[in-house]
């Protein structure tokens, strides 16, 4: 686990991570007792969660990376605003690259789906996005550049 | 023993199916499925280990993250784009798959639900703990539930973009340009940022 690493989630994306450890924690407590056939009928625990009750080690090392990230973490918020106008965590850019318009939302790692249009802030791209304004051309190089032109900034994170 | 066998004749199957992304492409004896399963298993591997992973779990999510591909389609970004008329699909693998919001979440749909169905029918004979395993580690790729996963995710995109440019180099016929801005969008792990920035220092 890096040291000093901060996790920026939405509101929704923390009631999900308390959901999970919540979860992993009973599946724990009830593999602990040896009550496997109940965990896996249990309604009210997230099937995808119980990928994780076959290797105990694999689950302690889930829930702590869970505790870490819950220890580590910060809400996205709206910002200010008079600070909207800048592109900052959650917000939703329109951009025109390459003679294509494109939008995404910037947004933390943990939460980053690229194919369903939101790009983490630790991306090359979303980092070099982040406090620039409507009109501004944002370069991402390297070999080859690659020029954003920003058209519109939109927060609807609460 | 039996239901084993079967599943490897199946999964072998992997070895001859060209990627659709490169046939789109034009490039003629593509790499395979089960050659891109290899060099992302070597490529996590060499780069997880530089990283605090569970790398047994890496190798494992490696190598079952394209099993599915057996009886499910292999899907590429362009495809709820492409028209039949081969002339129109080349010009349209020239630009970037601009996609709205609607049809990104309906693709990822469509994708996840024919994978899980090919991936039940791939294990359904296998000893159930076998079966229960590979399930698992699969669930775990797909939805990105483990660090692990999360991180064999990306290094998929980044052996992706590797072989593109491998192509490039050899064949030109790869939009090269539009791969630089699709992998700088995608990435975020600094252990492969750097490896794309090797990549780019041989290339270019």
């Amino acid at each position: 686990m890096e040291e000093e690493k901060r996790y920026y989630i939405t509101k929704e994306g923390l009631v999900k991570i308390k959901k999970e450890y919540e979860d992993l924690k009973k599946v724990k407590l009830l593999k602990t007792k040896g009550d496997v056939p109940r965990v896996l009928q249990s309604e009210d625990l997230n099937a995808e969660y119980l990928s994780f009750q076959e290797d105990m080690g694999f689950l302690d090392s889930k829930i702590t990376e869970l505790e870490y990230i819950l220890k580590n973490m910060e809400i996205i918020k709206t910002p200010h605003k008079d600070k909207q106008g800048f592109i900052g965590l959650g917000a939703t850019v329109f951009v025109d690259v390459g003679g294509q318009s494109d939008e995404f939302t910037i947004i933390g790692t943990l939460e980053a789906n690229p194919a369903l249009g939101k790009i983490s802030n630790e991306s090359p791209v979303g980092r070099a996005l982040l406090g620039h304004k409507v009109g501004e051309l944002v370069s991402v190089s390297s070999p080859v550049e690659t020029i954003y032109k920003i058209k519109k900034i939109k927060y609807h994170i609460g | 023993m039996k239901n084993i066998l079967n599943f490897l004749i199946e999964t072998g199957k992997l070895k001859g199916k060209e990627r659709r992304g490169w046939v789109m492409h034009g490039i003629k004896n593509s790499e395979t499925t089960a050659e891109h399963i290899f060099y992302l298993t070597i490529l996590a591997w060499v780069i997880g280990k530089t990283k605090k992973l569970n790398i047994e779990r890496v190798l494992k999510l490696a190598l079952v993250h394209d099993l599915c591909e057996v009886y499910s389609p292999d899907f590429t970004p362009y495809d709820p784009l492409l028209p039949k008329d081969k002339k129109k699909a080349a010009e349209v693998l020239k630009k970037w798959p601009k996609l709205t919001n609607a049809l990104r979440i309906k693709k990822d749909k469509k994708k996840n639900e024919l994978e899980e169905k090919a991936m039940k029918k791939l294990i359904s004979n296998l000893p159930i703990e076998l079966r229960s395993e590979i399930k698992n580690i699969w669930l775990d790729f797909s939805k990105g539930l483990s660090k692990e996963a999360r991180f064999v995710r990306q290094a998929d995109k980044a052996v992706n973009f590797l072989q593109g440019i491998e192509y490039w180099k050899k064949h030109g016929k790869i939009q090269h340009k539009l791969w630089n801005r699709w992998i700088k969008e995608i990435i975020d792990d600094p252990a492969l940022i750097d490896l794309i920035k090797a990549i780019e220092k041989k290339f270019y």
